[in-house]
């Protein structure tokens, strides 16, 4: 009898922590990014904060108009905060990359395009023209890990600012979660110091 | 046992070979594994969009959990579900509102029904002229037996009051930011409680899969998958009709008979998209086969519509010039995949097109020539198998 108790509660044990389990996954790290080629970093950083690349890559060749239509529909129905004078450059690299006529080789990037963004020094400025607080904030983990987390994480390191600088130039995944953050190679050199030292001091 | 089993789940790795080319411009997609999921193909990860590959069709009528389609529109979804504490709250315009638990929802009758669950974009991809939207090949349907309460028993428990119009749906999964609109669905009051509509628990004879809404989904048999509100937690009671952007202007067709336009043609008045129209696949053959000739040869596949039944299954083994009548297999209801099959007259050689067309019990058919709206909804062609015989 008391070996039936004993089995008893054992099977009334394991309900109970079986009830109590919450199910868990983990989703496999995300990989996709846009095609590298002029003002793919408009895309990276504006497209990116609400969904994968696939969304646009799987897409048929769309006419000009259609990837425009398409950026006013994810400002205006889904609140995605693209600048203004960021709209006309993310259409035209959407159309040229993924619409009519597009090819699968990544088209040139321009060389005006690569020149480095106009700064006054201004570490915000920059990072809210970029598209950084996309993904960021300063002291809350939103998609990424806030600025708060990336300083307390490096701190004490002594190739922190070397670490820092290769995540915003080359990107990475998996470091913070399973989102991929793109590489942001519009930057100039002078840029990365002032954004990589405005991270690092965030406490 | 198994939510122990299910606990905390590995991912796996994202970079495999497998690769997949669906028959359209642009149709180059990879197969991947999701946690309890085998390699499905991978629409978008982010928020995940997986496709059943079709062969899985043809392994029976019932999709099994681990192939069943998944589809997400908003990024922020529930990857840790705890079900002791989770908590369905009914509301709204109720006498009594309700806050139950999985235990409490239990309690009510239970019921099951076999029905087809299908993205209202299913086929997208084939669309001529092709159109936005996801680019789907055959695979974002599923069937499943479903186990649940009635939506109406629970609706009667909290008290629907007088002047209830529609009840609105939410679930678990939640918008990036907080300017995009929320996934909220509604129902008009009359559908909510046909006693057909159900809040469903378990999925063949197991808790929901969590990408296919665990722990509690609404399954609105007959009706496109976008009702089918997945981590079900919220069900409110309302006094008019949800116009919030999910309700219009998403999931809307061309507010005629049939839902379709001429090709390409500007958009219309359009209504919310609403029950399946008849659509039938042959399973066992895809384009390129090669089959002997000469000899009788075994053509099998699935049809289903939006809740009446299939009727009839006509086959054709020469592009539509000549039609037998197939054989209905095992009825597992109105709004189940029926399996259907039929022995062929034998082939002669060289090239053959296959085609299927269903009948269900009101007559509904489907079109020889594919039909178009501007969403891509709702293709139901009679589709062709082209197939080789040597």
């Amino acid at each position: 009898m008391k070996k039936v108790f004993a089995s008893l509660s054992i099977v009334f044990a394991t309900a109970f922590l079986v009830q109590s389990a919450p199910v868990t996954i983990e989703l496999p790290i995300e990989t996709a990014l846009y095609k590298p080629a002029a003002d793919a970093d408009l895309a990276n950083a504006q497209c990116l904060t609400c969904h994968s690349a696939e969304y646009v890559s799987s897409q048929p060749p769309l006419s000009r108009a259609f990837w425009k239509g398409s950026v006013e529909k994810m400002m205006t129905k889904y609140g995605a905060p693209v600048p203004a004078d960021q709209i006309e450059a993310l259409v035209n690299y959407l159309a040229s990359n993924y619409g009519q006529g597009a090819t699968n080789a990544p088209a040139a990037s321009s060389p005006a395009s690569d020149a480095p963004l106009a700064t006054t020094g201004d570490a915000k400025l920059l990072m809210q023209k970029s598209g950084c607080f996309n993904c960021h904030t300063v002291d809350k983990k939103f998609l990424g890990p806030s600025f708060k987390e990336v300083a307390a994480k490096y701190k004490g390191i002594p190739d922190a600012s070397a670490k820092v600088t290769r995540q915003i130039t080359h990107g990475g995944s998996g470091l913070w979660g399973p989102f991929p953050m793109p590489p942001f190679k519009q930057f100039s050199e002078a840029d990365v110091r002032i954004l990589t030292a405005w991270i690092l001091a965030q406490e | 046992m198994l939510s122990v089993a299910l606990a905390s789940l590995p991912a796996t790795n994202l970079f495999s070979d497998d690769k997949v080319v669906l028959p359209f411009g642009n149709g180059e997609r990879r197969l991947v594994k999701y946690p309890q999921k085998r390699p499905l193909i991978l629409l978008t990860s982010r928020p995940p969009q997986l496709e059943t590959p079709f062969s899985v069709f043809n392994e029976g009528a019932i999709t099994p959990n681990d192939a069943f389609y998944v589809r997400y529109h908003l990024a922020d979804i529930p990857l840790s579900i705890d079900p002791d504490a989770f908590r369905l709250e009914i509301k709204g315009l109720v006498d009594t509102p309700l806050r139950l638990s999985l235990a409490d929802l239990k309690k009510f009758e239970p019921v099951e029904i076999v029905a087809v669950c299908q993205c209202s974009g299913n086929s997208r991809g084939f669309s001529q002229p092709r159109v936005a939207g996801g680019q789907l090949g055959h695979g974002a349907m599923g069937n499943a037996r479903w186990r649940g309460v009635r939506l109406k028993d629970v609706l009667a428990k909290a008290g629907v009051k007088v002047n209830a119009r529609q009840v609105t749906f939410n679930g678990l999964d939640r918008p990036v930011i907080e300017k995009t609109p929320d996934f909220i669905k509604s129902l008009d009051l009359d559908h909510a409680i046909d006693g057909e509509v159900m809040l469903a628990y378990e999925m063949n004879g197991e808790p929901l899969p969590m990408l296919n809404g665990f722990p509690l989904r609404l399954v609105v048999p007959g009706y496109f998958g976008t009702y089918w509100i997945k981590h079900l937690n919220e069900i409110s009671v309302v006094d008019d009709v949800l116009n919030t952007f999910w309700m219009n202007p998403a999931y809307r067709i061309p507010d005629n008979d049939c839902g379709f336009i001429e090709p390409g043609s500007p958009p219309v008045k359009t209504t919310p998209i609403k029950r399946y129209n008849v659509r039938s696949f042959v399973t066992n053959f895809k384009d390129g086969d090669t089959i002997r000739s000469g000899e009788k040869t075994l053509i099998k596949g699935i049809a289903f519509d939006g809740g009446y039944g299939i009727r009839e299954i006509l086959v054709s083994i020469n592009g539509g010039k000549a039609w037998r009548t197939a054989r209905l297999k095992a009825d597992l209801g109105n709004y189940s995949f029926r399996e259907w099959e039929i022995n062929s007259l034998p082939f002669p050689k060289g090239k053959h097109e296959l085609k299927v067309r269903a009948i269900n019990r009101i007559g509904e058919t489907q079109p020889l020539d594919p039909l178009w709206n501007p969403a891509g909804y709702m293709r139901n062609v009679v589709e062709t198998v082209r197939v080789q015989s040597i």
